[in-house]
């Protein structure tokens, strides 16, 4: 895919966060690991109920208020709910909203519930629109780690929780200490935008997975860093447990439910990576990245101003991981900060 | 005169036809003015509506210029058929008028009329007047994300500005 070399040396260099690995893992081998360990967690979790048992789904949907589903426990998911209605539901609906609760459109549901399925266009699309930047945040990471040579390693750190009205999405990354000098020009920016917009087309859906933290530090044997992620993410979760996200064959950690699938995103683009300083794994990189969905596209003058806007560096207020941010943002430009905005729950 | 086609067809021919001729046209556009001043909001068909649109633009154009103009009293004496809407034509609507430079009224279509007729109705009214709103301009929901982008958009926009000013 991309092909970039910094310095072109041919230096042996440790790789970053390999703790127990002392063979050296080609990314896509690792990729396949990971993949290969959600697969096994899935099957095993799917034959936790090995007789089909019914529950009962009540929609709450404008329009078909109060219409019971006879659904499978363990199996169904709101998207087969949402197929058991018309195709608009299945296209339109981003997240669902089980008992009140955020739930990701492709996990099982285990009892009866009430079910609300969202999108883009509804009243109060707060909910709607967070999980969709930490979507495209997530594909950007997905993006990055693909993009690179295999002698080039490149960490994914946190996906930090940012606000829609910041202007960008955030990614941070650590690159391989080689291309320390590497400064992303147009071309590679545009080549990472091609790389996204492949993604987006296969419409690759988005797979929840509650697991144990074990099984969690397995998948990421091999990233020290997203074992300390996995670690703090359980401490803060109320279970104990930790959500793991697939997509295509690449398993990552989110703050929160993501939506369905890629193909919900039509306009995407990679707008710039600022180095944010030396960090604890290396030197620390802030991908940006700006993305509208299907349904809300917008006409390309427009579409120019918002992305001049999403080069710039976006700051994130530090230690807000939670969904119900009520930080203020500070913009670099700016004197004075932005007024806090609180989503509902 | 000759029967032919091209008299069924315009052939670019603006003009209106209203009434039993001319002087009827203007005789009614007088009436159906006269009730839009007194009113604000009348309902009458489509292109009827059309017609006094230009008239009482005008009109508010010349209440502009203020009661003591000689010219302006004759046009409003000669407009309004009722005498006790002069007044409130200099001292209600030309005053309301002031800041804006044109486009006085607004003009919506509404469906047809019961009648056999199935007339094409229209409802002509003056901004600003006491009623409830003819249509709400359809505005996106502010919360969607693409207009959460642009409010960020114009607010750093705003505070650059200011950030401008200052220094």
């Amino acid at each position: 895919m991309l092909l970039l070399c910094g310095s072109g040396t041919a230096v042996v260099v440790p790789r970053l966060a390999s703790s127990a690995a002392s063979v050296r893992l080609s990314a896509a081998e690792v990729r396949g690991r990971r993949s290969a360990v959600f697969s096994r967690e899935q099957a095993r979790q799917r034959s936790l109920y090995p007789r089909t048992e019914k529950i009962e789904v009540t929609l709450q949907i404008p329009g078909l208020q109060g219409t019971l589903l006879v659904m499978n426990k363990g199996l169904s998911t709101p998207h087969s709910c949402a197929r058991h209605l018309t195709e608009w539901y299945v296209t339109s609906s981003a997240l669902a909203l089980v008992d009140g609760k955020p739930w990701s459109l492709h996990q099982p549901l285990t009892q009866s519930c009430s079910l609300s399925l969202l999108t883009f266009k509804d009243t109060d699309p707060l909910l709607v629109n967070q999980a969709y930047w930490r979507s495209c945040a997530a594909l950007l990471g997905q993006v990055l780690q693909d993009a690179f040579k295999e002698d080039f390693s490149v960490e994914l750190l946190s996906l930090p929780e940012v606000l829609v009205t910041s202007g960008a999405f955030c990614c941070d990354v650590v690159l391989d200490p080689q291309l320390d000098a590497w400064n992303p020009s147009e071309e590679s920016l545009r080549s990472l935008t091609r790389g996204a917009q492949q993604l987006i087309h296969r419409d690759l859906p988005w797979e929840p997975l509650e697991v144990a933290p074990p099984v969690a530090l397995e998948v990421f044997s091999h990233s020290r860093c997203k074992q300390k992620e996995v670690e703090e993410k359980s401490a803060q979760s109320p279970k104990g447990t930790v959500i793991l996200y697939r997509c295509g064959d690449h398993v990552l950690l989110s703050g929160g439910p993501l939506v369905a699938r890629t193909g919900l995103c039509s306009q995407y683009e990679v707008t710039a990576i600022h180095p944010l300083g030396e960090g604890k794994w290396g030197l620390h990189r802030r991908a940006q990245g700006l993305s509208l969905p299907l349904q809300q596209q917008a006409h390309h003058t427009v579409w120019r101003k918002l992305r001049s806007r999403a080069e710039k560096l976006v700051e994130v207020p530090t230690g807000s991981t939670n969904e119900a941010i009520s930080d203020t943002l500070t913009l670099p430009s700016a004197p004075e900060q932005t007024p806090p905005h609180t989503p509902q729950q | 005169m000759r029967l032919t086609i091209q008299m069924l067809i315009s052939h670019g021919r603006v003009a209106r036809k209203m009434g039993l001729g001319p002087e009827s046209r203007i005789n009614m556009l007088r009436n159906i003015l006269t009730g839009l001043v007194r009113h604000e909001r009348i309902e009458t068909t489509r292109g009827r509506a059309d017609e006094v649109r230009f008239y009482a633009e005008k009109l508010i154009d010349y209440a502009k210029k203020g009661d003591t103009d000689e010219k302006a009293m004759k046009m409003a004496n000669f407009w309004l058929t009722e005498k006790d809407l002069i007044p409130k034509l200099f001292k209600v609507l030309a005053p309301r008028f002031e800041t804006q430079p044109k486009a006085y009224t607004r003009m919506a279509r509404i469906p047809n009329r019961e009648n056999l007729d199935k007339a094409a109705m229209a409802v002509l009214e003056y901004k600003g007047n006491p009623f409830p709103p003819l249509q709400t301009a359809k505005r996106d929901n502010e919360l969607t994300l693409i207009n959460q982008l642009l409010k960020g958009y114009r607010e750093q926009r705003a505070q650059q500005a200011a950030a401008k000013v200052e220094a």
